[in-house]
C-alpha cells in the first residue's frame, strides 16, 4: 500500500500547555480518511504540520512521496486545502477570486469551476464578504476542486452548515473522487457524515493518536458486551478492553475493540458468560474509545 | 429504490446497497438488460464512498445478477426462470427473521406478534 500522507514520530509543541507527540499517521493513497477528535485535540495543528504551515520540533512528514516542509512548494500545488475559517479576500467578487486563484495553478480546471458555479448556484458578481456562510464554504470547496489536486485536505468543511449545503458539498466531493481517484483527508465533528463516506478513520485526543484503522474494522469490531461472573483481573485478552463498568446488578458492561465472534470462548475460559453482544455505531464507538483512552491516561498519571 | 440506507447499521453499506438492487431485480423494478446508475452518479446521490458502490456492483456480478461491461456500465443480466421468485422468497424470509429478532429484543411474544399480524392483514386486505 502507498501512502499519500505519512508522519513518523512527529512532535510539535506550543508553550507548555499543548504538545503533539509521537504522531504516526498513514493515509492510504485513494482513501477517504476521516479525522476525528474533540475540540482542541490537535487535528487542525496536525493538518497545518502536514501542509508545511508549521515546523515540527522533530519527526518526519512525507506528503505525496516528498518530504515536508523541505519541498513544500512542489507539494502544495497538488493539494487542495480548505481551512476551518474562510481565508479569502472579502472585497473580491466570486469571479475575481476564481481568476485570481487560477493564475497560481497551471492545471486549473476552468470547465469544472464554471460547472460548480452553476451547480452551487453562486452569483459570480457578488462580493465574497457578502456571501452567506454556506455560499462561502461552497466557494472554498470549488477552488480546492478546480486545482485538480491529488490530495484534498479539508478541515471541518461542512461543520455548522445546513443539511442542504452539506449535501451539495459532499456530492461534489464524491463526484470528484470517482472521477480522479484522489485522496481526501477530512476532519469533522459530524460523525454520521464521516460514517457514510470514509473508508479509514483516525481518532486524536490531547495531541495523540488513539486509533487509526479501516472503517469496517472499527465499526464491526467495537461492541458492548453484557458479561456476568467475570473475575476482577483479566490477563491479556485477544481484544481491546476499553471500558468496564457495573450494569446495576445485572453483571457488567464491557466495551471492547477488535472483537471477533469466536472470542466468546476466551471470555468463557475466564469463567464468565456473555449475555448479549450489542453493536455500536461509529459515534458510540468514538465516545467509548475516548473514554477508555482517558481512563488509562488517568491511571498512568496516578 | 435506496430509501432507508442506514450508515449506522452494523450491516455494511455495500451489502445494504447490493440488497436493494437484488430486491429491485427480483420484483422486476429493474428488468433484464436495464442499466444500473453509474458509480459516480450513485456515490454522489447516496453520498457514500465510490469504493462502496464498486464493491456492491462486484458482489452483484459475482452472484450473477449483473454484468459489468468496462467502459459501458453495469447491466442487469437475464435471469434463469424461477430465480426471481426464489430471490423474492429469500427476501421475504429475511424480512421475517428481522421482524422476529426485533420482537425478541423488545420482549414481544410470538403469540402477540401473531395476533398483530392477523389484525394488520385483516384490516389491510379486503
Amino acid at each position: 500500500m502507498t501512502y499519500a500522507i505519512e508522519t513518523e514520530h512527529l512532535r510539535y509543541r506550543v508553550g507548555k500547555a499543548f504538545e503533539i507527540s509521537a504522531l504516526d499517521l498513514r493515509v492510504p493513497t485513494g482513501s477517504i480518511y476521516g479525522f476525528l477528535g474533540p475540540n482542541g485535540s490537535g487535528k487542525t495543528t496536525t493538518i497545518r504540520l502536514i501542509l508545511g504551515l508549521l515546523q515540527p520540533v522533530s519527526g518526519r512528514i512525507t506528503v505525496l512521496g516528498r518530504p515536508m516542509p523541505a519541498q513544500y512548494a512542489r507539494i502544495l500545488r497538488h493539494i487542495g486545502y480548505v481551512p476551518e475559517q474562510p481565508h479569502l479576500d472579502a472585497t473580491m467578487t466570486v469571479r475575481e477570486l476564481l481568476d485570481f486563484q487560477a493564475a497560481f495553478y497551471a492545471q486549473w480546471d476552468r470547465p469544472r469551476a464554471e460547472e460548480l458555479v452553476q451547480r452551487f448556484e453562486l452569483d459570480p458578481g457578488r462580493l465574497f464578504g457578502r456571501l452567506s456562510k454556506g455560499q462561502k464554504a461552497k466557494v472554498m470547496i470549488l477552488l480546492a476542486l478546480a486545482q485538480r489536486g491529488e490530495l484534498l485536505v479539508l478541515d471541518e468543511p461542512t461543520d455548522g452548515l445546513d443539511p442542504v449545503v452539506r449535501r451539495d458539498i459532499l456530492s461534489a466531493l464524491l463526484t470528484y473522487v470517482s472521477e480522479r481517484g484522489a485522496t481526501i483527508l477530512i476532519s469533522s465533528h459530524l460523525v454520521h457524515e464521516l460514517e457514510r463516506v470514509c473508508d479509514w478513520i483516525a481518532v486524536m485526543d490531547n495531541g495523540r493518536l488513539i486509533t487509526e484503522s479501516p472503517m469496517d474494522k472499527i465499526k464491526h469490531g467495537t461492541k458492548r458486551l453484557v458479561v456476568t461472573g467475570a473475575p476482577a483481573e483479566i490477563g491479556n485478552p485477544p481484544f481491546q478492553l476499553l471500558t468496564r463498568e457495573s450494569a446495576n446488578g445485572a453483571g457488567e458492561y464491557w466495551v471492547v475493540g477488535n472483537w471477533e465472534p469466536d472470542m466468546t470462548t476466551y471470555v468463557e475460559s475466564l469463567g464468565a458468560s456473555i449475555r448479549d453482544v450489542i453493536d455500536l455505531d461509529l459515534e458510540e464507538g468514538f465516545v467509548e474509545l475516548l473514554r477508555g483512552f482517558r481512563a488509562k491516561e488517568r491511571a498512568v498519571r496516578v | 429504490m435506496f430509501h432507508g440506507i442506514d450508515p449506522r447499521s452494523p450491516i455494511p453499506l455495500y451489502v445494504q446497497i447490493a440488497e436493494r438492487i437484488r430486491l429491485a431485480i427480483a420484483t422486476g423494478t429493474l428488468g433484464s438488460a436495464a442499466p444500473l446508475p453509474s458509480v459516480r452518479q450513485l456515490a454522489a446521490e447516496l453520498r457514500v464512498n465510490p469504493a462502496t458502490i464498486i464493491q456492491a456492483y462486484r458482489d452483484l456480478e459475482a452472484q450473477g445478477f449483473v454484468e459489468i461491461r468496462h467502459g459501458a456500465g453495469t447491466f442487469v443480466r437475464e435471469l434463469a426462470p424461477g430465480r426471481r421468485a426464489r430471490e423474492r422468497s429469500q427476501q421475504a424470509a429475511a424480512l421475517v427473521r428481522k421482524l422476529l429478532a426485533d420482537a425478541r429484543r423488545s420482549g414481544v411474544s410470538l403469540a402477540e406478534l401473531h395476533r398483530a399480524l392477523e389484525a394488520e392483514l385483516g384490516v389491510k386486505t379486503p
